[in-house]
């Protein structure tokens, strides 16, 4: 018998056009690793909610472990043999102490005290928590936080975790610890559905299930679903939306054909082989299309003569100023900005990124030095703060949740309006900025801003920062926890800004877009420990104490250079590796 | 409205780890000493009732092994608000009082009823803030959250909802740095689009209006978050019934005397007060 079974289930929102979850059917067997992979709104967090019985399916039905899922009295049995882990690690704590968090779900199924501690002391060791277990949850790391989400699952002694976009919000290194926490459990016989848009991480999976639009457009292994087939038939463009895991991009664009889960060092041996075997000759010609394989965002970097766009000089910031829990978030840091260049700010969650872009726009002042933006001092006397402010515009992280109108058109309009804009020079400037967002004037003015997809609010909290006509961009994470397909567009929005001249700065945890930058800056505790272009950041200065890790074609470059071979150049991404690669 | 840090405003009580037997307590002992304090402090007729509980407070810090004076640096925020009621008490006068004058400003006169009811309201608060800062520095967040569920256990057998009305407190309190968090991430992306809070112009719906471009998304954060947290705890089996408990407080040495204690010292301060209150006023000639 399958541990979870879908037979024909469909399930659809009140009120909506289509079914979210439509007639599916799937069968999971116990210890199995599934991947669950899909364009936003496909369905994949309702499959879950399906699972668990959070959601009751209309037509067909679902059986866990043998029990009907949906029925109310099978509750506490279904949702203790399949827990779920979700997106935002704040928002699925409920105590105040670790330990007593990881205790909450066994405490609601109300079993005696001993059991409880016993089931708490094993599920902190799994998760290598022990020692945090007596400290409130809001003094971990983001990372820290999700692997107490997985403890408290763990500790309902379940057959199967499943996980809901569970690493979209962490940095390089708390997602690294999440994914091998995972393949852990897996080993230890869990059944795990890992929900998730990041095609490496689905790649670790024994097998790929690929919703659109409701429905399995695919079910089978990595290596077919990457591999050979290429008859998804009506699903074909959302699939390639998805795009490749680091792995078979770099295969492909090599010539080699690769696991989907390989390694830069596992693929780095195997091109090895082929290259003395004769079987690869390196022909430079390669032609990868995918996220990595475009040039840097200008032919020429700009060089800092005249009059940069910002200057930070020796910088420090403390939070929470004069209380007991003052903090310093920036510590003396110096950079300057030149005008027309991209920088890019790496380093772990809470390192000082977010605070060093507030300083930058006038949001925060600098407790000690001076921050120039755009040539005046942020602290000076009759510093018109909201010209400054609007000048060189700051996008927040998830930017979309400030938005507040309930017509597209009008929460862009909110900045110029700011500005005294009126009449037709509004229009036309809001016209420019949806359009340069990629929302056409004509199609979405009128949309109501809650129905739009996570990647449109995204694009047009954007729009809404163009509108304002800035002279630089400072951008925090622009492109997290989106769907792949939007993080590519908003990535190309602002390269094509870049290109056109306008100053960048942006907070990543994304070393693939952080290499496109003209100059990486990496920040940790407060501290600008590196500053640089990013050949020389992710070569020659790269130090794995940052935590941020490395692009996946330097990585595979590095590894090829160990096993004998000749690469040309410092390459950042598949296509100059590709060229670069000798025999 | 320049500096846009909000944290820095949101300050809740600070845990100060002694290890004392006042900390050893069960956290439904320290709830019933700060109810038989607060009582007193606030409903006393006169001084001895509002600063007696001060003055048990701070015995009671020395045994905790808690600064006397860091408890009362937390009266420092607080201290304009005094000013604020002397003035007004100076400048409004009260409907046939007739105590007698202290002293004349112009049209405005102090009398003896008003600086009465002045320092009344300043001993009244400054008992306040000592008691709930002893509360505070002597249990943890979590211990208040349980505190509150076994301090209303007698209730529970009544049929009031103590474990639901304790976990509705620790969340609501468990979501103020939340709030806050995106009340100031919202603000900022405002501001960076050039919004301009508190200085718009026009009528009070235009001043209204104004604030809309902040209401309105916090609300759908606020809303979002909570709905995320409520799936969570579904998933994980909640149904607020057939609940155990994994924290449970062992009694200590004495519990049952320190509760008697805080009893007793209430209804003590109480006749106290009234027995010694009474005859002052009276002598005072406040209430003449």
């Amino acid at each position: 018998m399958p541990l979870i079974e879908l037979k024909d289930a469909s399930y659809r929102y009140e009120g909506a056009q289509r079914s979210a979850v439509d007639n599916v059917s799937l069968s999971i067997q116990a210890g199995e690793y599934l991947a669950v992979v899909g364009p936003n709104g496909s369905g994949k967090s309702s499959l879950l909610r399906l699972l668990n019985g959070l959601l009751s399916p209309q037509t067909g039905s679902v059986r866990v472990g043998g029990l009907e899922a949906s029925d109310p009295r099978n509750a506490h049995a279904v949702r203790s043999a399949l827990t779920l882990v979700f997106q935002s690690p704040a928002d699925q704590i409920v105590s105040t102490v670790v330990e007593e968090d990881v205790a909450f779900g066994p405490e609601n199924l109300g079993l005696s005290r001993p059991e409880i501690a016993r089931r708490v002391a094993a599920a902190l060791e799994a998760t290598g928590l022990t020692e945090e277990r007596c400290i409130p949850p809001h003094f971990l790391s983001a990372g820290q936080q999700q692997r107490l989400a997985v403890a408290g699952a763990i500790a309902m002694e379940p057959r199967a975790i499943a996980f809901d976009e569970a690493t979209s919000m962490l940095d390089p290194g708390g997602r690294d610890s999440v994914l091998a926490l995972i393949d852990s459990l897996a080993g230890r016989g869990m059944a795990i559905i890992h929900v998730t848009h990041d095609m490496s991480e689905a790649a670790r999976a024994g097998r790929i299930v690929a919703m659109v639009a409701g429905k399995i457009a695919f079910d089978g292994s990595p290596a077919e679903f990457w591999g050979g087939r290429t008859d998804f038939g009506a699903a074909a463009c959302a699939i390639a939306s998805l795009g490749l895991p680091s792995a078979v991009s770099a295969a492909r664009s090599l010539g080699v054909e690769a696991g989907a889960a390989d390694s830069a060092e596992g693929l780095a041996a195997l091109v090895s082989s082929r290259l003395r075997g004769g079987g690869l000759v390196p022909s430079g010609a390669a032609s990868a299309a995918n996220e990595v394989g475009h040039a840097a965002a200008h032919g020429t970097r700009p060089v800092s003569e005249g009059d940069p766009a910002f200057s930070l000089e020796a910088v420090s910031y403390t939070y929470l100023r004069g209380t007991t829990n003052q903090r310093a978030a920036v510590e003396a840091v110096s950079f300057a900005v030149p005008r027309g260049a991209v920088v890019a700010l790496v380093g772990k969650t809470g390192s000082g990124k977010s605070t060093i872009l507030q300083l930058m726009d006038s949001i925060a002042f600098p407790t000690k030095g001076r921050v120039i933006c755009l040539g005046e001092d942020t602290t000076a006397k009759g510093v018109d703060l909201r010209r400054l402010r609007t000048s060189a515009p700051l996008s927040v992280q998830r930017p979309e949740s400030a938005l507040f109108e309930p017509y597209a058109g009008d929460d862009v309009a909110f900045g110029p309006r700011n500005l005294g804009l009126q009449g037709g020079g509004l229009v036309s400037r809001v016209r420019e900025a949806m359009e340069l967002a990629g929302l056409p004037f004509g199609d979405f003015r009128d949309r109501r801003t809650r129905a739009l997809s996570g990647g449109e609010k995204r694009r047009l909290a954007l729009a809404g920062v163009f509108a304002l006509a800035p002279e630089a961009l400072l951008l925090d994470e622009p492109s997290s926890a989106l769907d792949p397909a939007a993080k590519r567009a908003v990535l190309d929005i602002v390269i094509g800004l870049a290109r056109k001249g306008m100053t960048v700065v942006m907070a990543t945890h994304s070393m693939e877009e952080a290499a496109r930058a003209d100059f990486v800056g990496v920040v940790s505790r407060g501290r600008l420990t590196a500053f640089g272009p990013p050949e020389e950041i992710f070569y020659a200065a790269f130090d794995p104490a940052w935590g941020i890790g490395r692009p996946f074609a330097c990585e595979l470059a590095l590894a090829l250079r160990k096993a004998g071979h000749v690469v040309d150049g410092l390459p950042l991404d598949l296509d100059s590796l590709a060229l670069g690669l000798r025999a | 409205m320049r500096d846009l840090e909000f944290f820095r405003n949101v300050s809740i009580g600070q845990y100060v780890d002694s290890g004392s037997p006042v900390h050893r307590m069960t956290p439904a002992t320290k709830y019933l000493w700060l109810v038989a304090l607060s009582a007193p402090a606030v409903a006393s007729l006169g001084y001895a009732g509002a600063l007696l509980p001060l003055l048990s407070a701070l015995c009671a810090a020395v045994a905790a092994g808690v600064r006397p004076s860091f408890l009362l640096r937390g009266l420092k925020p607080i201290l304009p608000l005094f000013l604020v009621v002397a003035v007004m008490q100076f400048i409004f006068g009260w409907p046939g009082d007739r105590s007698a004058v202290l002293f004349r400003l112009g049209p405005f006169s102090a009398t003896a009823r008003e600086a009465h009811i002045v320092l009344m309201a300043v001993a009244r608060t400054v008992s306040l803030v000592v008691i709930v800062g002893l509360f505070t520095s002597t249990t943890t967040e979590g211990e208040a959250a349980h505190g509150i569920e076994d301090f209303l256990a007698p209730l529970a057998r009544l049929g009031f909802p103590a474990h639901a009305f304790a976990l509705a407190a620790t969340t609501a309190l468990r979501f103020i740095p939340i709030v806050a968090g995106e009340l100031e991430s919202i603000v900022k992306a405002q501001a960076a689009r050039g919004a301009d809070f508190g200085s718009g112009k026009g009528g009070v719906v235009a001043k209204a209006r104004a604030y809309l471009p902040l209401f309105v998304p916090v609300m759908i954060r606020a809303l979002e978050r909570a709905e995320a947290l409520a799936e969570a705890m579904e998933a994980r089996c909640y149904t607020g019934r057939g609940r155990t408990r994994f924290v449970v407080y062992e009694l200590q040495r004495g519990e049952w005397v320190a509760r008697l204690a805080a009893v007793f010292l209430c209804v003590a301060i109480f006749v106290l007060d009234s027995a010694v209150s009474a005859p002052l006023a009276a002598l005072l000639g406040v209430f003449a």
